[in-house]
């Protein structure tokens, strides 16, 4: 009796699930249609919705920026995008479309440092699992050398290589999430947004930012931002002009 | 008395602190220097005033005569100025030279060599245009006449000076508006000044500068506002006149005919109204305060229309100006942008003011300027404005191409176009922008002698079918999963710590065993070698070192071992395994007999074959 039950239930949760996800396929592949078919607005809003629903995932995002783009919007183009990039960072597609988004834009960049240039070459996760492995070998060898017979010099020099890789990466991971690449990222969506001295529609300007050029929100005030701007430059922005990368 | 000096005390303290802390300030600006005419376009005859005014110093050597033919300049005096705002004192030293055209022409007064301790200033060259008939815009005092009563009029004055009589549209003209009230009239301002007019637009008015003057034998406590006027059009406009309300101290009217004395200050019997007793002694009799309207005359101003034939870049710009230009970073890939910074200084209508443009903008995308200024006196005609543009290169470039400034030179009567040197940078990068997973146009590497056409912008990719695995924006590490991850390896690490510690404690057992097998061997050898022993203990000993020695060669139990797994481990020839087979039984016979076959002692001679065998027991 108890056996039957669970497996109902069991059998439930698996029909539920099922159907879950084919409905998302459904609405996904309908969303795809009405972009092929150069309906972009209803595109747009079957992905929106696809994406509030929690489907996070490179491709959605990939899609809706291409629907931003033949809408021309750039800059929620360029956001979209920059998401998928964020999700998957070696997304082939997203990166190709993302450059010559930028390029129809003239949108600005934010230049990573030189120390973020050369870490570039993995992901910050990509960092952290190594960070993880090197840590439990080194723990392994630490183990080893305190409780065993013999304390080879093999298994000191394992010792010391894992610990150095150990701190390398973690360093990498502290660099990576201090620099361009984190959850402060926002793209600007707005169409030539005035980046000003202070919070003030009639303050002076310090850089116009055409949409789709990357900030970084130091502080938000009120309906202000405080961002790094391209160029090595601050100032404030009107918040609803920008959008952060991360969800 | 004590409390008196301690009081004296405290406040030489405090004054020496405060002067200390004010020296400190004075010295940490660093000293400029500017220099003014009162009248640029004087006519002949007409005198005009030259400032020398040297700020962030105390004092300075200044040139005592400048000569220039046509000319007669005397210095005439000297004033210093101390001001302290939020604890930041500042000072300036004035020193005022008298001009006196002898004829009409257009003179240049050079820059002139201001000493301030170690540092040499220069002062900009100035333009005086003398004309040949006589001017009335500035000189004594002549608004005072037009007031309410005779008494008013000769306490107090309005003057409106004008810097010239002819100007461009846009031009900025300086003006000064002096307001006097003699000292003993305590005049204090209700309102204004004001300068009322139409075709011209004026700075707001600068908190005045206040000086004690004597014009013509009188004294006067004079208040000078710094404004600046720029005419919005041609024609020929009134300025002023000034206006303004003062509250002044006032004698009462005396009811009867004069008979009092004439007053000190009425030397020359001009009616002075303070000749009243009242202000030889102010408790003997009542004064009243009186509002006083001030009025100066107007001055015409003919402003010109400017030349037709502007440059194409001109956005305004009046005055006289220089120009420089950086533009950073130098190293820059395709598509990065570039600040050029462009800062144009001099003198002239900077609010009216547009950056300069690039001359060739081809290659080149533009973002909007943004600019700043910094104004180098009270009301904004010196100064330099900064432009910083972002540019950013579409394809490899050298150098940042020139970029252009017009504006026109009021003094000369002409345009002027200032263009910067090309700045050096390097672009790296090009063509090779598209992604190679776009369709990228074939020829997008190939290198040309001739700039190539801009390439067609790319097209975007495919849209994707399948949706793909949801992931988390979330890094890595502050994923629950990640931490959950690590409980594997943690639990491997345990046991294996746990195995290693069991390994480590079963090693010592081992140690522990074979350290109480030599011992006793060792011990047993002792004994034997004294030759105390019974027969049956000493061979029931010698069989034990024998066992206990083969257990040790081959880590087994001493008590498993035999006369034949002993010859065996150690290899015996066929005597010494007789012997040991001879040695066992014997210990055999003795043990279990109570008593051997034989001598109920052991010989000298025996032992030590005894002892022989056992020490050749080696592995």
């Amino acid at each position: 009796m108890k056996r039957s039950v669970h497996f109902a239930v069991w059998l439930l949760f698996a029909i539920g699930s099922s159907i879950a996800s084919a409905q998302t396929a459904a609405q996904f592949a309908k969303a795809n249609q009405e972009y092929a078919a150069g309906d972009f607005n209803s595109a747009v809003n079957d992905y929106e919705e696809l994406m509030r629903g929690g489907q996070d995932t490179p491709n959605l995002f990939y899609n809706l920026g291409n629907a931003y783009f033949r809408k021309k919007d750039f800059g929620r183009a360029v956001l979209n995008y920059e998401r998928a990039l964020a999700l998957d960072p070696h997304h082939p597609e997203a990166q190709a479309n993302l450059r010559i988004a930028r390029d129809e834009a003239r949108a600005l960049e934010l230049a990573p440092t030189k120390l973020e240039h050369s870490l570039g070459f993995a992901t910050a996760n990509q960092y952290v699992v190594v960070a993880s492995i090197a840590f439990w070998v080194c723990a392994f060898c630490i183990v080893t050398l305190i409780f065993g017979r013999r304390r080879g010099r093999g298994l000191i020099a394992l010792s010391i290589l894992s610990l150095s890789i150990f701190a390398i990466t973690i360093f990498a991971v502290w660099t990576l999430s201090r620099g361009k690449d984190t959850a402060n990222l926002a793209v600007v969506t707005a169409e030539n947004a005035d980046a000003r001295l202070a919070t003030a529609d009639n303050a002076n300007r310090v850089l116009t930012l055409p949409a789709g050029s990357e900030i970084h929100i130091l502080s938000q005030r009120g309906d202000w931002i405080y961002a790094a701007l391209p160029n090595n430059l601050r100032g404030w922005l009107p918040a609803k002009s920008a959008e952060h990368v991360r969800l | 008395m004590e409390m008196s000096i301690r009081s004296h005390w405290f406040k030489f303290a405090v004054a020496l602190a405060l002067s200390l802390s004010a020296t400190e300030s004075i010295h940490a600006a660093s000293p400029s220097v500017t220099a003014v005419l009162s009248n640029s376009e004087p006519a002949v005859g007409e005198t005009v005033q030259l400032q020398i005014k040297v700020s962030g110093a105390q004092s300075a050597n200044v040139p005592q005569e400048i000569s220039i033919d046509g000319l007669e300049i005397h210095q005439t005096g000297t004033a210093r100025q101390f001001e302290m705002r939020n604890f930041d004192v500042s000072s300036s030293v004035t020193y005022n030279y008298t001009i006196l055209p002898v004829r009409a022409g257009k003179f240049k007064i050079p820059a002139q060599t201001v000493r301030v301790g170690n540092d040499s200033l220069h002062t900009p060259e100035l333009a005086l245009n003398v004309t040949g008939g006589s001017s009335s815009s500035a000189g004594a005092p002549q608004g005072g006449a037009r007031g309410p009563s005779a008494i008013a009029s000769k306490l107090t004055f309005a003057e409106l000076v004008v810097g010239k009589k002819d100007a461009y549209v846009g031009e900025v003209v300086p003006a000064e508006i002096r307001l006097g009230f003699d000292p003993r009239a305590h005049g204090r301002l209700e309102e204004g000044p004001e300068l009322s007019g139409q075709g011209f637009t004026t700075q707001k008015l600068q908190q005045p500068r206040e000086t004690m003057e004597t014009i013509g034998g009188r004294t006067y406590q004079v208040y000078t506002f710094k404004t600046a006027i720029s005419p919005a059009r041609p024609g020929k406009f009134e300025i002023g006149p000034v206006q303004a309300k003062a509250i002044v101290l006032l004698p009462r009217r005396p009811t009867a005919p004069r008979t009092r004395p004439r007053s000190a200050f009425d030397l020359f019997n001009l009616d002075d109204p303070f000749s009243d007793p009242f202000f030889s002694d102010p408790f003997g009799s009542m004064g009243e305060r009186s509002e006083l309207p001030i009025r100066s005359e107007a001055v015409t101003l003919n402003v010109k229309p400017l030349p037709p034939n502007a440059p194409a870049n001109f956005s305004g710009a009046v005055g006289n100006f220089t120009m420089a230009v950086d533009a950073k970073p130098k190293n820059v890939q395709v598509g990065d942008p570039i600040t050029v910074t462009a800062t144009i200084s001099g003198r002239g209508n900077f609010d009216r003011m547009n950056g300069p443009v690039l001359e060739d903008e081809r290659g080149w995308h533009k973002y909007p300027p943004s600019s700043k200024f910094k104004q180098d006196d009270d009301v904004g005609i010196s100064g330099e404005k900064t432009f910083e543009s972002v540019i950013a290169p579409n394809e490899k470039k050298t150098a940042v191409p020139p970029l252009a400034f017009a504006y026109f030179d009021p003094i000369n009567g002409n345009y002027v176009t200032l263009r910067s040197e090309r700045v050096p940078i390097q672009v790296e990068g090009g063509a090779a922008t598209a992604p190679t997973v776009a369709a990228a146009p074939a020829a997008a590497t190939t290198p040309a002698a001739t700039p190539a056409p801009a390439a067609k912008p790319a097209d975007i990719l495919y849209q994707l079918n399948d949706l793909g695995r949801i992931r988390s924006f979330a890094p890595l590490y502050s994923q629950p999963i990640f931490w959950i991850a690590q409980i594997a390896p943690l639990i491997g690490l345990l046991g294996f710590a746990g195995w290693k510690i069991r390994q480590t404690k079963i090693g010592n057992r081992e140690v522990q065993r074979v350290a109480a097998l030599q011992h006793e061997s060792a011990e047993l050898l002792r004994k034997l070698r004294r030759g105390e022993l019974s027969p049956q203990d000493y061979f029931s000993n010698a069989s034990r070192v024998a066992k206990v020695k083969t257990a040790l060669a081959k880590n087994i139990d001493p008590n498993a071992v035999d006369a034949e797994t002993v010859a065996k481990v150690f290899d015996l020839g066929e005597n010494e395994r007789a012997r040991l087979r001879t040695l066992f039984e014997r210990t055999d016979e003795l043990r279990y007999s109570g008593s051997g076959n034989g001598d109920a002692s052991l010989g000298h001679r025996d032992r030590e074959e005894v002892l022989n065998l056992l020490e050749s027991l080696r592995a």
